[in-house]
């Protein structure tokens, strides 16, 4: 606690907070690579590329320290917020937190051109910050303008930019090069908040912000997180599995996965090899079939 | 020998008036339709205890899904290094690891309904079932269902939950045990101990 009372008193800026931790996260990240595969053990090695996760040890080390987080401080977080809040009211909160953050997903779709889906998210935010009072209720999907979101890493994507290295982070869940670098973006130079924190530095306000997002955000996703938790052998793996899989068809924005020819549903021992040519890794063929 | 063509010849009719019995085992649409009905009515509304309900989705689930077709994806490359007794015990604990995966899941049921929404071709003999599952909200979520002929019908190899593939997460959750634990031997031990913890008592 005095930490963060001693960083309110000295100011200190999400900026500079990433300027002092990001060269140290480099450093120990490098010492904790995936040793990469020798090109003589093809199979193996396309494993490794597939996987694409050449800080596995360390991210491995990241997911386990946000278990702890999540039962020391999320879960117990969470019950408090579920047990005084009814499922109506907690919709609320997401639907304010949706609107208020609506300008990260208009600035997004028109970076990616989507022109029509910037109206519908406009359209969204006038409708719901007034007649839905500030967002609290989704009067828009009512009238035919169903929400999405968009973000900068799917801006990225659009732009044809690959996925990077996977990345655990703490707190905030999977990521990856491109990905990490987009929520930076959208929450230090896009999302309102992060004007109002530059206007008046009210830190406690910032902390409360992302305190409550991320409650609301862990709420939401729990019960999937937590069956996923128990029907896998290898949580990490089975996560980042879903992550990836997951954004490519936000990056889609929705549309159907291109379908891989699954000859190995075929497949009868000896039958050459049915693995040849499929790709499991969605983001190969992410921005295929788009929807435009 | 006779006697050989006599069961053959049954076999055989057996399964023609099988399938002109049941014409939903054939028909894509008709065959999603079918299993949600049975899974909704015959499962999740239906007056029966939880031991009946898990003991009614397996029946379910060995006659819709391909399960060693299912096996064969999500064990991917090693498959052809495993030997039988390997392969069937694999293809047991898989089945459960599902059956209580989604067992666990049945209370949460509240009216949700299937919708088809059309079907696109898939591989050589397959079919891809595109469906919402709507709630009494009428807030859908997107599922697809990854179809193959085989030789009495039509069964499911993948479900496809917004944008998620069951199988593929199995496939890279399993890849990646076998790696850690050089081989197979490593995950049906832990397998094994899964379905131990996650059996209903």
């Amino acid at each position: 606690m005095w930490q963060l009372f001693l960083m309110s008193r000295y100011t200190v800026s999400p900026h500079r907070l990433l300027r002092a931790v990001l060269p140290l996260v480099a450093l120990v990240a490098l010492s904790a690579c995936a040793d990469k595969p020798p090109a003589s053990n093809p199979e193996a090695l396309r494993a490794y590329e597939e996987r694409n996760d050449p800080l596995e040890p360390w991210n491995r080390s990241m997911h386990q320290i946000d278990q702890g987080l999540n039962t020391v401080i999320f879960n117990p977080t969470i019950a408090v917020y579920q047990a005084i809040i009814p499922e109506p009211g907690r919709k609320g909160v997401t639907n304010v937190f949706r609107n208020f953050r609506a300008p990260i997903t208009f600035v997004n779709d028109i970076l990616q051109g989507e022109g029509s889906r910037a109206s519908t998210t406009l359209g969204r935010f006038v409708i719901n910050s007034t007649v839905g009072l500030l967002g609290l209720f989704d009067v828009a999907a009512r009238m035919g303008l169903p929400y999405h979101y968009e973000d900068f890493g799917q801006t990225f994507a659009v732009w044809g930019m690959g996925e990077g290295p996977y990345l655990y982070v703490p707190i905030l869940g999977p990521s990856g090069g491109r990905d990490l670098t987009g929520y930076a973006i959208d929450n230090m130079g896009i999302d309102a908040m992060a004007w109002i924190g530059r206007a008046d530095n009210p830190f406690w306000w910032q902390i409360a912000y992302f305190g409550a997002l991320a409650t609301d955000t862990k709420s939401n996703a729990k019960p999937l997180l937590d069956e996923l938790k128990a029907s896998s052998v290898d949580h990490y793996a089975a996560l980042r599995s879903v992550y990836r899989q997951n954004r490519a068809k936000e990056i889609r924005n929705g549309a159907p996965a291109p379908v891989p020819d699954f000859e190995d549903y075929e497949y009868e021992d000896g039958d050459g090899d049915p693995f040849s040519g499929l790709e499991i890794n969605p983001t190969e063929a992410q921005t295929a079939a788009r929807t435009d | 020998m006779r006697a050989l063509a006599l069961t053959l010849l049954l076999v055989i009719s057996g399964t023609q008036a099988n399938a002109a019995d049941e014409p939903w085992r054939t028909d894509p649409r008709a065959f999603i339709n079918h299993f949600a009905e049975a899974g909704i009515e015959g499962i999740l509304t239906a007056e029966i205890d939880d031991t009946e309900k898990t003991a009614q989705f397996r029946t379910l689930f060995n006659d819709g899904f391909d399960i060693p077709a299912i096996s064969r994806f999500v064990i991917g490359r090693t498959w052809r290094r495993t030997s039988d007794a390997d392969k069937e015990a694999f293809i047991a604990l898989f089945e459960d690891v599902i059956v209580y995966t989604w067992s666990r899941r049945f209370s949460e049921y509240k009216g949700q309904t299937i919708e088809v929404r059309g079907t696109t071709p898939d591989g050589n003999t397959g079919t891809l079932v595109d469906s919402v599952i709507v709630d009494k909200a009428g807030q859908t979520i997107s599922a697809q269902w990854r179809l193959r002929m085989r030789d009495d019908g039509l069964r499911i190899v993948d479900v496809i939950i917004e944008g998620v593939s069951m199988a593929i997460t199995y496939r890279q959750d399993y890849a990646s045990v076998i790696r850690q634990q050089g081989g197979m031997s490593g995950l049906l031990d832990l397998l094994g101990k899964q379905v131990v913890e996650s059996a209903p008592s």
